[in-house]
């Protein structure tokens, strides 16, 4: 250590007591912010009925797992858990294909043609999309409450977060590598597969993740196109078994955190997988580039 | 490099068009085209007991003010929305400047705040509604100190409005907290210590040159935050469906009501007032944060 004041300052690390202080406070704010929410939602969804609507923080006197077999089969978790799937994945990958493709498009393009393709797609990160008309053009192409019309509007309505980030990205990549390549006789085909898609994966990991747990919970749209049981996704599934179980007798708090459980252990377990590189990518500003 | 000589830029063969087909197609004809049909539907009577759909001016509009479901949802929504807005930033602010430095322990406090942010809108509203109840563990908590205390937080307007907006701000806070420590980091630490020197106290310090100096960070999230609240519809319809009376009914609560009596033009002319709501607030909003980046 220097004794030269300035320098010595600006190297000196944050002393053990307030170290020591800052991870006191951030633990107990944890403790109502998230641990607490998380035990109740945890130990009440396996109590029986009587005891879950007390709504305390004790354990169960009975532990009743059967709870999450009555959402299997009254909740029909298994077909709701299946249509999030088949919607969710391929939406996806479809976004993240076409958004990075068309992403570097408009980045390197110059024509006034593509200048108006960008915002037509940035114009739908910001404002809201209309959900009566989109029945009603679904009604029109005979696919009205159908996973396919459901599928089609996400990706539409989602396109344009991608092409947002990405172009962005693009944008502050040097053009020099790809003029190379061009030189060499590549394709336009093999440049995007061989050199924008692999300096796009950081930003296109953390673009869906995001992605994925909107798509993953996404409540309004499925609410008003998918009407029919089967079809439900799994916030629709829990929204109409939360319903059901409401009208029948007072809330039945105990099946309802079992729905809750099994609905949110998809993401928690894809989210234990990438939470590093998440967590890591965001607070290095993935999001804004 | 010779090809820099030539004022022609290389490209490699093929058009870009093909590129940009996909996401076009889509984009037009499953958000443009919905969304510009809307204006149209606005302005028609477009109900669920006849197929005729027929253009009638502004009475949509005239009714839905007449009946005082519209003044009631724009001042619901706004209310919500810069409540949500607000909260939502302080409180990330906090855990960020709490988390911002990257060690070991930061890392776990960091993945473990973003927790909430992976459960649906919908469960958050379910896991909270549980916890605000009369006899929640909130009311018990707070019973310890007062005895006998059994306020409904979500059975009393006032309450209601601001619990519902603070869920909502709960769910999201992972990522806000996330994109603040990314903009704390990109402030020179130099900038921050010469304050110190200087002999600023922490709080001078944060005010004089930290949160200036984190404008990109917070003009990204008070907008997302802002413009995301007025679209708010799940946690409300998860906790009070619009309720007490309608003291929670948002915008687009009071749009799936129209729909589900059946009145499908009365619910597009809420949602296009929704989208009208996000421009004439959202466009000065960040015309205003932008100015005030450039001062910074």
């Amino acid at each position: 250590m220097t004794t030269h004041g300035t320098t010595a300052r600006r190297r000196r690390p944050a002393t053990p007591r307030s170290e020591l202080l800052r991870v006191v406070v951030l633990g107990v704010i944890a403790l109502p912010w998230v641990l607490i929410p998380m035990w109740l939602l945890l130990v009440n969804s396996v109590k029986p009925y009587g005891e879950a609507s007390q709504l305390d923080l004790a354990l169960p006197r009975e532990w009743r797992w059967d709870n999450f077999a009555v959402v299997f089969e009254e909740g029909d978790y298994p077909t709701a858990l299946l249509n999030s799937l088949a919607i969710a994945v391929p939406t996806l990958a479809s976004v993240l294909l076409f958004g990075s493709m068309a992403a570097w498009a408009f980045a390197r393009s110059r024509r006034v043609s593509m200048k108006v393709a960008y915002n037509v797609c940035v114009l739908s990160v910001l404002l809201p999309p209309a959900v009566l008309p989109t029945i009603y053009e679904l009604q029109t192409l005979g696919i009205d409450g159908t996973r396919l019309g459901y599928f089609l509007v996400m990706v539409g309505t989602r396109l344009g977060v991608v092409v947002f980030l990405a172009t962005g990205f693009v944008r502050a990549m040097s053009v020099e590598i790809e003029e190379a390549a061009a030189i060499d006789g590549a394709s336009k085909p093999q440049i995007f597969r061989l050199l924008i898609v692999p300096s796009l994966l950081p930003v296109l990991l953390v673009g869906g993740v995001i992605l994925i747990i909107t798509i993953w919970n996404e409540f309004l749209f499925a609410l008003f196109l998918l009407r029919g049981e089967e079809s439900a996704t799994l916030p629709l599934g829990l929204f109409r078994f939360a319903s059901a179980s409401s009208e029948v007798v007072a809330f039945r708090w105990d099946l309802v955190f079992a729905h809750v459980v099994l609905t949110s252990l998809p993401l928690v377990i894809v989210y234990l997988f990438v939470q590093r590189r998440l967590v890591q990518g965001l607070s290095e500003g993935a999001i804004k580039g | 490099m010779p090809h820099h000589t030539k004022p022609a830029r290389r490209s490699a063969r093929g058009r870009w068009w093909p590129f940009v087909v996909p996401t076009l197609v889509l984009t037009v004809a499953f958000f443009l085209l919905p969304f510009l049909l809307n204006v149209y539907f606005a302005f028609t009577q477009w109900t669920g007991f006849s197929s005729r759909i027929s253009v009638n001016g502004v009475d949509n509009f005239v009714n839905l003010v007449d009946s005082g479901v519209l003044p009631v949802a724009i001042r619901v929504t706004v209310t919500y929305a810069v409540v949500a807005m607000l909260m939502q930033n302080v409180i990330s602010i906090g855990l960020a400047l709490l988390m911002q430095r990257s060690n070991r322990g930061n890392s776990f406090f960091r993945a473990l705040y973003f927790l909430p942010v992976l459960i649906s809108p919908l469960a958050a509203g379910y896991i909270w509604s549980a916890i605000l109840e009369p006899r929640g563990p909130l009311n018990q908590a707070i019973g310890l100190v007062v005895p006998g205390f059994d306020h409904a937080w979500l059975g009393d307007g006032t309450s209601a409005l601001v619990a519902v907006a603070f869920i909502d701000v709960w769910k999201w806070s992972g990522i806000v907290t996330l994109v603040y420590i990314a903009g704390l980091n990109a402030i020179p630490r130099s900038l921050v210590e010469a304050a110190t020197i200087d002999g600023a106290n922490a709080w001078r310090a944060f005010w004089s040159v930290t949160f200036p100096l984190l404008a990109p960070s917070f003009t990204f999230s008070v907008v997302v935050s802002f413009l995301g609240a007025l679209n708010a519809f799940d946690i409300v319809q998860a906790t009070t469906r619009g309720g007490p009376g309608d003291t929670t009914s948002v915008l687009n609560i009071a749009m799936y009501r129209q729909y589900n009596g059946g009145f499908f033009g009365m619910a597009s002319s809420i949602s296009l007032t929704v989208t009208i709501l996000v421009v004439v607030l959202g466009v000065p909003l960040i015309a205003f944060l932008r100015r005030r980046e450039v001062e910074a």
